[in-house]
């Protein structure tokens, strides 16, 4: 689609360090959808419980996204996150407990479903959304981290927190619980908004003031910008998988007439 | 497991495991750590251990505690740390705390916030406001490089390249990015229809490593590297 509302571009890279990648991520442009997924578990199960995970998530969403506004039944892109979360937890959940290669895997997980002008995003765990609005990078999740919480709580300083050895406890996870406790929120997205999901292998070594100046100074072409990202990662110790989905809005993306005065109609005899 | 050892003018006086969620040290006898020294106060200092990291926490104490010569109230202690109380001296040993980055594989642990706490940071939650900043990465070194303008509108002027990348040129027009890597400089065509030129010749679409002395163009901008 030539004209497509939306630029995507997506790495994946093991780093310098580990023998394998344990992130996964799945993208549907198309469908303004995409998922990325930082795994854990011993003997490679890590790698399955993330690649589970984006994998359910992307056709879930995927086959909800005709739904969205055209029926009665109304379901929310937001709602539809919700839904495909529960399943792909129910999923690895089920798997990790019937299986004992796989016992304990999980995973942390961030989606962005781009619908109508809006984005609705979904997030458990360490994984984090940003998104680079005119000059100014934003993080729009909040880190599920034993870190996270300790700063916050101010029992240690942001600044201390540097120094700090816990910065792989992640206080919550896909597939670890019967129930996934997942945040789910909605912002607006605008033409020129960059949308960057991530895994930790990027954030935990690279400051988020050079993060935002490598995506403002390489906005104008975002395979060199997904590329300088990863390759800052690595110069700075490459001590972790790392993933970037980088999503450019291009245009305004509003949702057809048809399915706006579709559920307008409904709405109105229901 | 993390150790604790009190030593004074060389010789080793006491020795114990980290292996409470709370160490009292402090001239009492009721203190895990007993530190006989009038400079100390009963109850001095503590340690916490919180996930992975042990945390001192200077107790309101008269002298103050010091780590490494240095004042502290509260610090997350790192292998091979010195605690000083007047003439003794207090080691943290612990391999896995060092202050380089660790390999530890994530692990889920039981989060700081009582269920309804978090409450608020649930749906719809506004953007984060305090940000955890990404990890020492204490043994890297980059080089330090710069560039003077010869022509453009920056003629005359001398760029510090001390950030991780540095633009060029005209947004719109061309632009070409400069990439500062532990192992030197680097430039690469960002935007434009034309490449950038180093030394008169094109560089294509890959990056080119810039040697000290080089010249470049981009759009009306002439510079020359400098590599100290």
């Amino acid at each position: 689609m030539a004209h497509h509302f939306l630029e995507v571009v997506s790495v994946t890279d093991a780093g310098r360090v580990r023998q394998y990648n344990e992130d996964s991520v799945a993208i549907d442009r198309n469908k303004g959808v995409m998922v990325l997924a930082d795994g854990m578990g011993g003997h490679r199960a890590g790698e399955i419980a993330s690649n589970m995970a984006t994998e359910i998530i992307l056709s879930s969403l995927r086959a909800n996204v005709a739904k969205f506004g055209s029926r009665a039944r109304d379901l929310s892109p937001m709602r539809a996150i919700d839904q495909s979360i529960n399943r792909a937890n129910t999923a690895v959940y089920e798997a990790a407990k019937t299986q004992s290669t796989y016992r304990g895997m999980g995973t942390t997980l961030v989606v962005a479903l781009f619908h109508d002008n809006r984005v609705a995003l979904g997030h458990i765990g360490d994984s984090r959304i940003y998104r680079l609005r005119g000059e100014v990078l934003e993080l729009l999740t909040r880190d599920d981290s034993l870190l996270r919480d300790q700063v916050e709580l101010g029992l240690i300083s942001a600044a201390d927190a540097s120094a700090s050895h816990n910065r792989s406890l992640v206080t919550r996870a896909l597939g670890i619980d019967k129930n996934a406790a997942a945040h789910v929120r909605e912002e607006d997205a605008s033409p020129g908004d960059l949308f960057l999901l991530c895994s930790d292998g990027l954030n935990d070594v690279v400051e988020d003031t050079d993060i935002e100046l490598i995506v403002r100074a390489l906005k104008t072409n975002l395979p060199l910008a997904a590329h300088h990202l990863i390759q800052a990662a690595t110069d700075n110790g490459g001590y972790d998988n790392v993933s970037v989905i980088l999503a450019k809005v291009l245009k305004p993306f509003p949702a057809t007439k048809r399915s706006r005065w579709l559920s307008r109609l409904f709405g109105w005899i229901r | 497991m993390a150790k604790l050892v009190l030593s004074s003018g060389g010789s080793v006086l006491y020795q114990c495991f980290l292996d409470k969620d709370r160490v009292g040290i402090g001239r009492q006898p009721h203190n895990q750590v007993v530190v006989d020294d009038a400079a100390v106060n009963g109850e001095h200092a503590a340690i916490f251990q919180v996930g992975n990291d042990h945390v001192l926490e200077d107790l309101h104490s008269t002298s103050g505690t010091f780590v490494n010569g240095v004042r502290v109230l509260r610090h997350i202690l790192q292998h091979g740390d010195v605690i000083e109380f007047g003439a003794l001296y207090l080691r943290y040993l612990n391999p896995r705390a060092t202050s380089e980055i660790d390999l530890e594989r994530t692990m889920l642990v039981a989060g700081l916030y009582v269920s309804g706490d978090d409450a608020r940071h649930e749906r719809g939650s506004l953007a984060a406001e305090i940000r955890v900043p990404s990890a020492r990465a204490a043994r890297i070194r980059f080089p330090r490089g710069r560039v003077s303008a010869i022509a453009g509108s920056r003629a005359g002027k001398t760029i510090e390249l001390d950030r991780v990348v540095a633009l060029f040129g005209k947004s719109g027009d061309q632009l070409a990015v400069v990439t500062r890597r532990p192992h030197g400089y680097f430039i690469t065509h960002v935007e434009g229809l034309r490449f950038p030129r180093v030394n008169h010749q094109s560089i294509g679409r890959g990056s080119r490593m810039l040697n000290s002395g080089d010249v470049f163009e981009v759009a009306d901008e002439k510079l020359e590297f400098v590599l100290d």
